[in-house]
């Protein structure tokens, strides 16, 4: 079967765009290979990939910005809608061009702890040009659609890669002259455990971004809490101290996370792009100006 | 029982993770830095550069220093476990919605919550009977209500509304609110917050009220001082309720009493402020008061109705001073249901005339807040004074001991001055002759006279209400507050229960056996009598009762006719041990005639239908007498002196 690459490539983001997808793009699989850390390259994965694409989703709904964090922080991600187009869009190649596809796990490598992926997707969004790294920790932000979630399907059927974005929108104007007032950017200042700092240069580009990770996670992943709850249990001196390490209030609310899920462990607080103007501003991000576009249109 | 990897199979050492630890952390995506934007820009060199700063993974940090890529996990796993702070999702936790963090304002789970082991001991304290507890909060006895939400509903519902009137200077309830919130922050600056006991030790002045809800808005506790306490009283009280800070005046009248606070001995006062001049080495109220972030600003959180947020001391008339704690539910559920049944509301001017230091005072200041009226302020009590203030101040209700009633009768002041503006006046803090109260009413026709049993330990427990007629609140001191119940047992002692009542005394087990009869009611101390209406009269002391030779009787009814003798100005009997009869009376009397002898009292007592075997067998004569701030007669302060 003869293969037009640029015409399985528009077919197979068109089929991404159909289903939902905002952006869709082809990275450069050359490039992933020599920028991923060894055993976390696409071949590690999938070892006769030719092609990774990724495609991006949108963020909350317009309504869940006015939410409280803590609310915001269990509803806020929508990253599974991203996966089942993935998931569509590796049949779909399958069964058009007879290629073998997978739509890449999103998970951790359970080999290596809870915070280690398998794959990054931010990787791949990136090199397929459809974000570009921001100030908020590297969370990627697109001109036009604000921030998104990725997904990505891996296969061997091979299409010519998009670059990445000439130009990252962040930072956008208003940061860059919040930024020359009080030295930070929205999202390093209102960030709640303060892990975001860095700089803009002269031309009001980002020159550094310092992102303490360790302490998002302190607030948003609570991986450590329950051997530590029960480490202290252990060593409670009687049987009071004993009651109070496993059920006091903040004990029994991640014991209910471990247990029931209540949205499982929080992703993100999402604090640093409820105030960053590109993920909510941004021409496209805001579903309701999307319908009303795709209205007008 | 399976076990996951262990440090000793692949070789890793305590000091291993020492050593390497913070070097792994700091390059894993732990910390993460990016210089430029090199991805995007797929600029393979400046990413290999600074592939470090931008996170390794483990295999690329075991390769970069020599250890094996399980090695690092592990190190990098342990570290990330002993760093880790499970506190950090509370920041979350009012954010959104248009609130943003603020490191300055935020406040840790920790420091927000924060007792002192003594602010808990006084909690531990705070422990009531479950039923009763489901009772009173089933029949809204026991509710929310606390002095700081009292004075922000009024702040802004009624901004404009007079709360502290002092001298012609009018304070409204927004300009209170404004500068409690400033002065509870400038305390929260000194290291004080909820829990803490901070004494107050100063005159009515708006200082008073200002200390008093600027301490309860912290959620710290007042503790009280009379004004001639000295350093004695300062040592024994400030040491028995582990203060951390006392509020008083740099010069109490010729008494240095801040200097007094700064000379004890006592390591968990941290802090003393002086209210006037400065006091080297005192903290200056003035400062406090004008020039603190405030609580609101710093977001310090609210108390709430089950906190304790007072301890008082007893007037010691009998005993040594035991400390009565009380939260709000005793104290501002008993003063918000008296409210209505005094009849008050927010346009009332409450005048209290004995110290906010008396239990009696607070009551008054209590009631105002409840209802949002104003209180007109009283510094020290002459009466002149008093009359003056109610009729310049046009005080509606007057809170008053029979004392400063009866200095007022005596010197003619409710004729020289106007004080028809008062609808009601509450008579309490000792014990109310009949003669007296109605001499009140004839003077003031207009104004509703009702008569209050109280004490420390329970706050208005019963009372006349003022549709009662002088008849009854003349010759009682009325019916259960709403919420209390009352009952007289077999030896006629008072005995009360109710959501007013205090939970115990606190640091007190000897007190606290005896004070409370076995089915939890409160034993007064008090002798009280029931006119078959319901109205309950006090009748004296048990403690004053005299027992000679198995006889025992009330020396009430002698007091009572010895006072009205034209040559005693006051008298107070008193038994005096005896070999032979175990006691005799004595009688200790203020004389307006030096010529007075025991006989001639004899003689008048007879003449009035006394019996002989109640005769005092002794007289002394004093100067003055051992009073409390309602001028009730301190007798466990009158000491026999030797026989001639």
């Amino acid at each position: 079967m003869e293969i037009d690459p640029e015409e399985a490539k528009q077919a197979v983001l068109e089929y991404c765009l159909r289903k939902g997808a905002l952006a869709a793009g082809v990275a450069d699989l050359g490039a992933l290979e020599r920028i991923a850390p060894p055993g976390h390259r696409p071949s590690d994965l999938m070892p006769k990939v030719k092609s990774v694409i990724s495609l991006g989703v949108g963020g909350q709904t317009q309504g869940a910005w006015s939410v409280p964090a803590k609310a915001m922080g269990y509803f806020g991600s929508t990253e599974t809608r991203a996966y089942t187009i993935a998931y569509g869009a590796a049949f779909f190649i399958e069964s058009k061009y007879q290629k073998p596809s997978i739509y890449c796990p999103p998970d951790m490598d359970n080999e290596k702890g809870p915070r280690v992926p398998l794959q990054s997707l931010k990787l791949h969004a990136e090199v397929a040009g459809i974000g570009a790294r921001s100030l908020a920790g590297d969370i990627l932000l697109h001109p036009e659609f604000g921030y998104m979630y990725f997904a990505s399907i891996f296969t061997e059927l091979e299409l010519p890669p998009d670059q990445p974005m000439a130009e990252n929108p962040c930072p956008a104007p208003s940061c860059v002259s919040m930024y020359r007032q009080i030295g930070r950017t929205p999202c390093q200042k209102f960030c709640p455990v303060q892990c975001l700092s860095g700089h803009i240069d002269e031309a009001g580009k980002q020159a550094e971004m310092h992102y303490d990770m360790a302490a998002c996670a302190e607030m948003s992943q609570q991986y450590e809490a329950v051997p530590a709850m029960l480490a202290e249990a252990m060593a409670a001196e009687d049987d009071q101290a004993r009651e109070e390490a496993l059920f006091d209030p903040d004990n029994k609310m991640l014991w209910y996370k471990m247990s029931v899920g209540s949205g499982g462990l929080l992703a993100q607080c999402f604090e640093c792009m409820r105030v960053c103007p590109i993920a909510t501003q941004s021409p496209m991000a805001d579903p309701i100006r999307r319908a009303i576009a795709k209205t007008d249109a | 029982m399976a076990r996951g990897l262990n440090r000793r199979q692949i070789g890793v050492t305590s000091a291993m993770i020492d050593s390497y630890g913070e070097l792994i952390f700091q390059w894993s995506h732990n910390i993460q830095t990016r210089r430029g934007d090199p991805v995007r820009e797929l600029d393979f060199e400046a990413i290999s550069a600074q592939r470090h700063e931008l996170g390794l993974s483990d295999g690329q940090i075991a390769e970069r220093i020599g250890l094996s890529e399980i090695q690092v996990m592990y190190i990098r796993a342990m570290m990330e476990r002993r760093r880790f702070n499970t506190t950090r999702f509370a920041r979350l936790l009012e954010l959104g919605g248009g609130k943003r963090f603020r490191e300055e304002r935020f406040m840790a789970h920790e420091d927000r919550f924060h007792y002192h082991d003594d602010a808990l001991a006084l909690r531990d304290a705070m422990t009531f009977d479950p039923a009763r507890t489901r009772h009173y909060g089933e029949q809204g006895w026991w509710a929310d209500g606390t002095l700081s939400g009292w004075l922000a509903r009024h702040a802004s519902e009624r901004p404009e509304a007079p709360a502290i009137i002092q001298g012609g200077e009018v304070l409204n309830y927004a300009q209170l609110a404004a500068r409690v919130d400033t002065l509870a922050g400038g305390l929260h600056g000194l290291g004080l917050g909820p829990g803490d006991v901070i004494a107050v030790q100063l005159p009515n002045l708006t200082e008073y009220l200002l200390s008093y809800l600027a301490i309860a808005r912290l959620g710290a506790v007042m503790t009280t001082l009379y004004m001639p306490h000295r350093e004695r009283e300062f040592e024994t009280l400030l040491g028995h309720s582990r203060a951390r800070a006392i509020i008083c005046l740099s010069d109490a009248g010729g008494f240095a009493a801040a200097e007094c606070a700064l000379n004890l001995d006592l390591p968990k006062l941290q802090s003393v402020i002086a209210v006037g001049a400065a006091a080297p080495g005192a903290v200056a109220f003035a400062d406090l008061a004008d020039g603190s972030p405030s609580a609101d600003q710093m977001k310090l959180p609210c108390p709430v109705a089950a906190d304790p947020f007072l301890l008082l001391y007893t007037s010691g008339t009998t005993a040594s001073p035991k400390a009565v704690p009380h939260n709000s539910h005793t104290m501002l559920g008993n003063a918000r249901l008296g409210v209505g049944e005094h009849l008050l509301g927010p346009d009332d001017i409450l005048l209290s005339a004995p110290p906010f230091g008396h239990l009696f005072a607070l009551y008054s200041f209590h009631m105002a807040m409840s209802a949002g009226a104003a209180n007109l302020l009283l510094p020290s009590f002459t009466p002149p004074a008093l009359a003056a203030t109610i009729e310049a101040g046009g005080a509606t209700v007057l809170l008053a001991a029979p004392a400063h009633m009866a200095a007022c009768l005596g010197m003619g002041l409710f004729e020289a001055h106007d004080c028809s503006s008062l609808k009601l006046a509450i008579l309490s803090g000792s014990a109310v002759r009949e003669e007296m109260a109605r001499a009140v009413a004839a003077k003031l026709p207009d104004c509703a006279i009702t008569q209050l049993w109280g004490m420390t330990e329970t706050q208005g427990g019963l009372y006349t209400r003022p549709g009662d007629g002088i008849e009854i609140a003349a010759a009682s001191a009325g019916r259960p507050a709403p919420g209390a119940e009352a009952r007289i047992a077999g030896d006629g002692e008072l005995q009360v229960r109710g959501s007013m009542l205090f939970p115990g005394y606190f640091d007190n087990p000897d007190a606290n056996k005896s004070a409370f009869t076995e089915d939890g009611w409160f034993r007064s101390g008090d002798l009280a009598a029931e006119d078959g209406e319901g109205n309950i009269a006090i009748t004296g002391r048990i403690k004053d009762i005299i027992n000679r030779g198995g006889v025992k009787y009330n020396p009430r009814e002698i007091e009572d006719l010895l006072d009205s003798h034209p040559g005693i100005a006051q008298s107070a009997i008193v038994p005096m041990p005896d070999e032979v009869l175990g006691e005799r009376a004595c009688c200790f009397a203020v004389a307006t005639d030096p010529g007075i002898d025991l006989e001639s009292l004899c003689q008048y007592l007879l003449g009035h239908g006394i019996a002989k075997t109640k005769l005092p067998e002794r007289l002394v004569l004093v100067d003055e007498m051992p009073l409390t701030p309602t001028r009730k007669i301190i007798k466990g302060r009158l000491s026999l002196p030797l026989e001639d």
